[in-house]
């Protein structure tokens, strides 16, 4: 009789492992909009760098796997007598193709030290756009520094000392330490490729990062084009240049698209709206407008013309002088020097904080001891080897260094110590943990519960075990065991 | 507090394993090694919950408590321990009050099976620790091949804890119906 019984206690032991096993981390992590929430299907995705330079010139050569290339970006279509755009940055992926692919790559030449350990971390401040608990942009309008001066009306990436308080975006430092931080180099280069608002004209944006993301001085490679007064595009395609009046909505709903063919409204080409136009339903155009840019912020171009999406990958390569001439908005190259390089790649039609990132790497122009070496070569273009430095890109979900330089981070004291990220976390561990820091209080709470009702279940088999044996040694004192 | 920790937790984890494999010799075995086995079982798994216990406390002190809550890791590394805890408190409560009563007839299979969770849960408690200390081991790899990822917190649905908490009731009442008359 005691068989039966025990076999139904330890099957019940070992069907809840079981099913525990095969259930668990299921039922809470799911998409949730409303709270800026969207989670990409893969977590981590590789990247191939190489980098060389010659005399004036470095050379960075970026490659990465997409499945599709997305060149629109941001597009004004035409529908029941308005114009209504289609591209406001998505909440994850952009259902209707209008968010371009991307590859950033942060810059430090050794001034910004904490950026060598912990990468693109340091920049990912409190508050920050697209994050859960993202500022009101009421709020920052009225910032006197942030929107009063700079025009901005969301948390981007700012340095930790820029701030009073690392936790807190509205204590900006007063104007002259952060002129005295540029001027002491404590700020960070911003490479920003972009498929459709520069790559069409062999040009890529550059920025930096200090008390916010800034653009650097000059013109940039893009302007919008929206007419705000009469609520309708400023401008449009020069039907006698380039053959159209306007983009197609299905080719974009497609993603269709060629290389040597038009999704792009640039300056050279494009002429003042014309509202009388018999425009048609479904006609499309670009939000934005590209230009030359000009200035440090024209500093970097895309070597050989536009780069190309084939065969299932991206190649870009981007060059910019060794010495820019702007050492308040870039960071200059020297033969022997050591750099650390942050990229970023968004594909798969995503914007803002919806990337891959790498870790910290080490760059030395002409030196071993690197982890990615830039060899110097004599002429105008590399002749490219296949000696790539492959890395690994993570989504950082909503990690921010407030987080990680508080209690609730156990490495927290490593970070004050300076130990580096890189030997103490995976990419791939990284980014688990930044899904699940968006759960956070769910995944607690039903952790709390896993762990308590395990202990039931242990004291339920206790219960039964020891009522068994307790019978068995009545039976046995009566001989009937 | 982590290097005490990391000392402190060898003796639960020492004692532990010596006496799920006592259990195994005892439940599988018979002669002199079996005898010897069941004899020196509870001073062992005695010791082995002090040493748990000091484990779980002087682990707590480690870090603050929201960075023990925080990660995952060491979310996962909590729940583990203290099933592990768990499970060796039911065969420690149950050695003590039956002695060699627990290895006759079917009971032998219920501790040879109890005996082998415990040893499951603090070896994986004990490579998380290992992580947490900055020593992964290919045991976490093993883990993920078997469908869980250690840095993915360990937690089920609520549908799962409904099941559990039946099963556990089923396990009670399998006991509690028994009569001592058959």
């Amino acid at each position: 009789m005691f068989l039966p019984r025990i076999g139904l206690i330890l099957g019940s032991l070992l069907i809840a492992w079981v099913l525990m096993w095969f259930t668990q981390g299921t039922g809470v992590v799911q998409d949730d909009p409303e709270r800026n929430i969207a989670i990409p299907d893969e977590l981590t995705m590789p990247l191939k760098i190489q980098v060389a330079y010659n005399d004036e010139k470095i050379f960075f050569r970026y490659r990465w796997p997409a499945e599709a290339a997305y060149v629109y970006h941001d597009m004004l279509r035409y529908e029941g007598g308005q114009w209504v755009r289609y591209g406001s940055p998505p909440i994850g992926r952009d259902p209707n193709n209008t968010y371009e692919d991307r590859v950033t790559m942060l810059v430090d030449d050794g001034k910004v030290p904490e950026f060598a350990r912990y990468g693109g971390y340091i920049t990912v401040g409190a508050n920050p756009r697209y994050f859960t608990d993202t500022a009101a942009a009421s709020e920052v309008r009225q910032h006197p520094h942030l929107g009063e001066k700079l025009g901005a009306s969301d948390v981007r990436k700012y340095l930790p000392q820029t701030r009073m308080d690392i936790a807190d975006w509205r204590g900006v430092k007063d104007e002259e330490t952060l002129q005295q931080q540029r001027e002491a180099g404590y700020f960070l280069d911003l490479w920003h490729w972009r498929a459709g608002r520069s790559n069409a004209i062999a040009a890529s944006d550059d920025q930096l990062i200090a008390e916010h993301r800034l653009g650097d001085s000059g013109r940039g490679p893009y302007t919008t084009n929206w007419d705000s007064e009469n609520n309708q595009p400023a401008w449009m395609f020069d039907s006698e240049q380039v053959g159209i009046d306007a983009l197609n909505w299905d080719d974009i709903q497609a993603n269709r698209f060629d290389f040597d063919g038009l999704y792009y409204l640039a300056e050279s080409f494009a002429k003042p709206f014309d509202p009388d136009h018999e425009w048609q339903e479904g006609d499309v155009i670009p939000r934005r407008m590209l230009r030359e840019p000009s200035g440090s912020r024209g500093a970097i171009s895309v070597a050989g013309g536009p780069a190309r999406w084939q065969e299932g990958y991206w190649d870009v390569t981007l060059q910019r002088a060794l010495d820019t001439g702007y050492p308040l908005d870039d960071k200059m190259f020297k033969t022997q020097g050591e750099y650390t390089l942050g990229i970023a790649v968004h594909r798969d039609s995503t914007g803002s904080r919806w990337h891959y990132v790498s870790h910290p790497y080490q760059l030395g122009l002409s030196r071993e001891d690197t982890e990615v070496t830039a060899h110097h070569f004599n002429g105008e273009q590399p002749d490219w080897s296949d000696d790539w430095t492959e890395m690994t890109l993570f989504y950082p979900g909503q990690v921010n260094w407030p987080l990680l330089v508080s209690d609730a981070h156990a490495g927290a004291p490593d970070i004050e110590a300076g130990k580096p990220v890189k030997p103490r976390h995976s990419e791939k561990q990284l980014a688990i943990y930044g899904v699940e820091i968006q759960f956070n209080d769910e995944i607690i709470s039903q952790w709390c519960k896993t762990l308590v009702l395990g202990l039931f279940l242990m004291l339920g088999i206790w219960f039964g075990l020891d009522r068994l044996l307790q019978v068995y040694v009545v039976r046995k004192t009566q001989g009937g065991a | 507090m982590s290097g005490i920790h990391a000392m402190l937790v060898h003796f639960p984890i020492a004692f532990w394993a010596l006496a799920s494999l006592m259990i195994i010799v005892g439940a599988l075995m018979q002669g002199h090694w079996a005898q010897l086995a069941k004899a020196g079982l509870l001073p062992v798994l005695i010791l082995g919950l002090l040493g748990g216990i000091a484990g779980m406390v002087s682990g707590w002190l480690v870090w603050p408590a929201d960075a023990n809550l925080y990660s995952p890791l060491t979310r996962n590394h909590l729940l583990m321990s203290f099933w592990a805890f768990g499970i060796y408190a039911v065969v420690t409560a149950l050695v003590w009050r039956y002695r060699d009563l627990v290895f006759e007839g079917a009971f032998r299979w219920a501790m040879l099976v109890l005996a082998l969770m415990g040893g499951l849960f603090f070896a994986i408690s004990g490579t998380l620790g290992g992580h947490l200390a900055g020593s992964p081991t290919p045991f976490s790899d093993l883990l993920g091949a078997g469908g869980w990822t250690v840095y993915e917190t360990f937690y089920v649905p609520d549908w799962v804890l409904v099941v559990i908490l039946i099963l556990a009731v089923a396990s009670a009442v399998a006991g509690f119906t028994a009569k001592t008359r058959s």
